[in-house]
């Protein structure tokens, strides 16, 4: 089962890196990089913020736009093409084909977050030695674990995109459903504690129909803030290791339920 | 020893919301002994397509089952001595045909030796051996059609389903897949192909099913097509005749309907 | 037929591009008078930029603080003093600003610059500075402000003092702290306290901006205090006070009267202080 399963994620990997669009990625994320080397100097003292503040904005977003893009083309594109009906006609199970192609997904992505990150160390190479005198809080250990929980988030998104893809075939819905899985997924946190303080002031009257809903979301949905580690790199914050413990345990254990669903749903499904 | 029979097997579906359900298939039912070649032949959506998906279980009938040696295609298990080439292959574009049949190989659980030995010999035999390297998407659409051909077989399955193995070839093309398909009967395989090309198919077939609206029309045995091979008999003709009954039966039973 | 038809579309391209041209300066140069006008910008509150951030409250932190710079800069470019609107509008960015990321320090830096000696507004730039403190937990030099600004601007030396000596135990800080804190409890407001904390801010300071105010008020109130020594010296001697400054120069116990750098004329307070018509505030001439 490993065998075939490893199988159906190298294609998929291969399918996805030779895709031209990855380069496209590539210079949107060396065009950011580019921008905070020229940008720095307009700071007053703290460049290691602002030069990690990019950085990882160039690594989230072009991971995002990866997965968006890429990573939906991948999945629809075996079922528009018919592909799938190549690939099921060898022994794969549903599942197995489920997780053979998150783990494609996950690899390609792992290819672009690595070949950007190692352009954001240049970078940041480039800066501190340009300016040395303002890095004082800057971390590396700190900094790279940030980019791992990137990582991680981007992991959470692919296997949101597997989800929807197995539910339907049009890549655009799953486009929608994705992004606004996404959305909802980063702006949960402030939106429910920005609730609570008002509920708490009783400056705005929330119905309990709210709070009930809020409360179902934030079981369905991921709280994305929970791998956003962008502020503790920028300040070289100290990091618990509880904290990062417990946010990698929700987010993988979240990302097995979601396929597991996936290979139930897509056990349903018929390929005409 | 693979033998298929296909016991009164009916799907039906909506082709849109507001449109009313087609029958697909309607209570078909057939065997194909092992070792043996059964071709199935029909007009343009006479549900030949949608028969050898019930067989891979890619959609599921609404009546009726599919058995294969003994065994319910749903279970799934069959899968391993199957070799299925589609109409129009559409393979991974950016991998090159190696890639490709590396891909079928472990999907199967073969080692890297059989993988390559069978890899040599398939490209050999369909003639696209020098393409090894050369990424799908700059296949032609022959080359295509063999490369698919490849795919099917590089695990020496026992039961190959084809479905329109012939379209999109060049003669030369045409001349090779009936090779390898009598190849193949001579190794003792069980071969399920459908397609439009009656004189490919009478050449290489042990029997024959007309497929129209879902139903099967006629059948033919191994002495009927002894007969068209002799010449004694035209296909064409009778296919024609078999066609055009069922139009006039069908429309009588609407007008008795 | 081709070649003609080609040459056609690149006459056409041409033609256009002076069209282009004259548009595209034209918006500019609104653009530019668009800025000078009365500030009209809305301002995302914190709660929904925080939203509207999607995870890059880093990112927008930043980009508003440039936002701000390029505000502040766009006015001092133009000679344009800031209306009490536009010092509303720069102190609610700072604020927004610093909800989506209090642990940015350059914000802090330019509110103790600005907020305080142009604007005015030393309780607004304590409450900022009270957030970074709270946060920054680490950072000596926000409690440092907030008690320099008690006792600079305030004239609460209580809680200048209170402040200085927390800084004071926060690492890196610097030895002279405690001493300082200890002199405002004492002294309160002498000119020579607040000539020792000067200094200490120029040090500190690597802003251009802010350095040319810190080093004008230092050289002032030097001024001050040599003449506010002379003063004492005067007393406890003549047992008697001044008529005016000026008796000090023909008494002999100072050579030359200095020049306020403000350009006002030297003043003796009451309590003996030396303060000067120009009040330590540029551009103001009596």
């Amino acid at each position: 089962m490993v065998q075939r399963v490893w199988a159906l994620s190298l294609v998929t990997c291969k399918e996805g890196i030779r895709d031209r669009s990855l380069y496209g990625i590539f210079l949107f994320a060396l065009f950011v990089l580019g921008l905070n080397v020229a940008v720095a100097g307009f700071f007053m003292r703290d460049l290691g913020k602002v030069t990690v503040d990019m950085n990882l904005a160039a690594l989230s977003f072009a991971g995002l736009l990866l997965v968006f893009f890429i990573g939906i083309n991948l999945m629809a594109k075996d079922i528009d093409k018919k592909t799938i009906h190549l690939v099921l006609s060898k022994p794969f199970s549903r599942g197995e084909y489920i997780w053979g192609k998150y783990f494609g997904l996950l690899l390609v992505v792992l290819f672009a977050q690595v070949i950007v990150l190692l352009f954001s160390c240049a970078t940041v190479a480039c800066v501190h030695a340009m300016y040395p005198g303002y890095f004082t809080s800057f971390s590396w250990p700190v900094f790279f674990i940030a980019a791992f929980f990137i990582y991680l988030q981007q992991a959470l998104l692919c296997a949101i995109v597997v989800f929807f893809s197995s539910i339907t075939s049009t890549s655009f819905i799953t486009l929608i459903f994705s992004m606004a899985s996404y959305i909802v997924g980063i702006s949960l946190e402030e939106v429910v504690f920005y609730l609570r303080t008002q509920a708490a002031t009783e400056e705005v009257v929330a119905s309990a129909t709210l709070h009930h809903t809020l409360e179902v979301v934030t079981w369905l949905v991921p709280n994305f803030a929970a791998f956003d580690f962008k502020i503790e790199a920028a300040h070289g914050l100290a990091l618990e290791w509880s904290r990062l413990w417990t946010s990698c345990g929700y987010g993988v254990l979240y990302i097995c339920i979601l396929l597991v669903l996936a290979s139930l749903i897509f056990k349903r499904r018929e390929f005409n | 020893m693979t033998e298929i029979i296909l016991n009164s097997l009916s799907k039906s579906y909506k082709p849109s919301l507001f449109k009313k359900r087609v029958q697909a298939v309607d209570g078909l039912s057939l065997k194909v002994s092992s070792g043996s070649v059964y071709g199935l032949v029909g007009p343009n959506g006479a549900g030949k397509s949608t028969t050898i998906r019930m067989l891979l279980n890619l959609i599921r009938p609404d009546r009726g089952e599919v058995t294969i040696n003994d065994q319910l295609v749903s279970s799934g298990e069959f899968l391993h001595d199957v070799g299925y080439l589609p109409e129009n292959p559409y393979l991974y574009d950016h991998l090159t045909l190696r890639e490709l049949l590396q891909f079928a190989g472990r999907a199967c659980g073969l080692s890297t030796e059989i993988v390559s030995r069978r890899t040599q010999e398939l490209t050999e035999q369909t003639g696209i051996a020098h393409a090894l390297s050369r990424r799908l998407r700059t296949f032609s659409k022959g080359m295509r059609q063999r490369a698919g051909l490849c795919f099917a077989l590089l695990h020496d399955p026992n039961l190959v389903i084809l479905d329109e193995p012939m379209s999109g070839l060049d003669p030369l093309g045409r001349k090779m897949v009936c090779e390898l398909i009598l190849d193949l009967k001579q190794q003792g395989k069980t071969i399920f192909f459908c397609s439009h090309i009656l004189s490919d198919t009478e050449r290489l077939c042990d029997q024959i099913a007309i497929l129209h609206q879902g139903r099967k029309v006629r059948e033919f045995s191994a002495d009927d097509l002894s007969a068209f091979r002799a010449g004694e008999r035209c296909l064409e003709d009778e296919f024609v005749a078999a066609v055009g009954q069922s139009n006039v039966t069908d429309e009588i039973q609407r007008e008795v309907d | 037929m081709m070649p003609q038809r080609g040459k056609g579309l690149w006459l056409v391209v041409v033609l256009l591009l002076p069209f282009y041209a004259y548009l595209h300066m034209g918006s500019w140069t609104q653009r530019a008078e668009l800025r000078q006008a009365p500030t009209t910008s809305f301002l995302v509150p914190s709660q929904f930029s925080r939203v509207l951030a999607c995870g890059y409250k880093g990112l927008l932190a930043d980009f508003q603080f440039l936002r701000v710079l390029t505000f502040y800069g766009d006015r001092s470019a133009n000679q344009q003093p800031l209306s009490t609107q536009d010092w509303d509008y720069f102190r609610d960015s700072i604020d927004v600003l610093t909800d989506l990321d209090p642990y940015f320090y350059d914000p802090y830096v330019l509110t103790e610059g600005l907020l305080t000696w142009d604007a005015g507004r030393f309780e607004d730039a304590n409450t900022l500075l009270a957030k970074g403190a709270r946060y920054r937990r680490n950072d000596w030099r926000l409690p440092y402000f907030i008690g320099f600004n008690n006792f600079f601007f305030l004239k609460d030396y209580a809680a200048g003092a209170e402040h200085i000596m927390a800084a004071s135990r926060l690492p890196d800080s610097p030895s002279y702290l405690p001493t300082l804190a200890a002199r405002l409890a004492y002294y309160g407001g002498k000119s020579q306290t607040a000539v020792l904390f000067l200094k200490q801010m120029l040090a500190e300071n690597s802003d251009e901006r802010l350095a040319k105010r810190l080093q004008l008020r230092l050289s002032a109130l030097e001024r001050a205090a040599l003449i506010e020594a002379a003063l004492q010296r005067f007393r406890h001697e003549k047992q008697r006070d001044v008529e005016n400054v000026k008796e000090l120069v023909t008494a002999g116990y100072v050579q030359q009267l200095p020049e306020d750098p403000y350009g006002g004329q030297w003043r003796i307070l009451p309590n003996g202080r030396v303060f000067s018509t120009s009040k330590f505030v540029q551009g103001k001439k009596e």
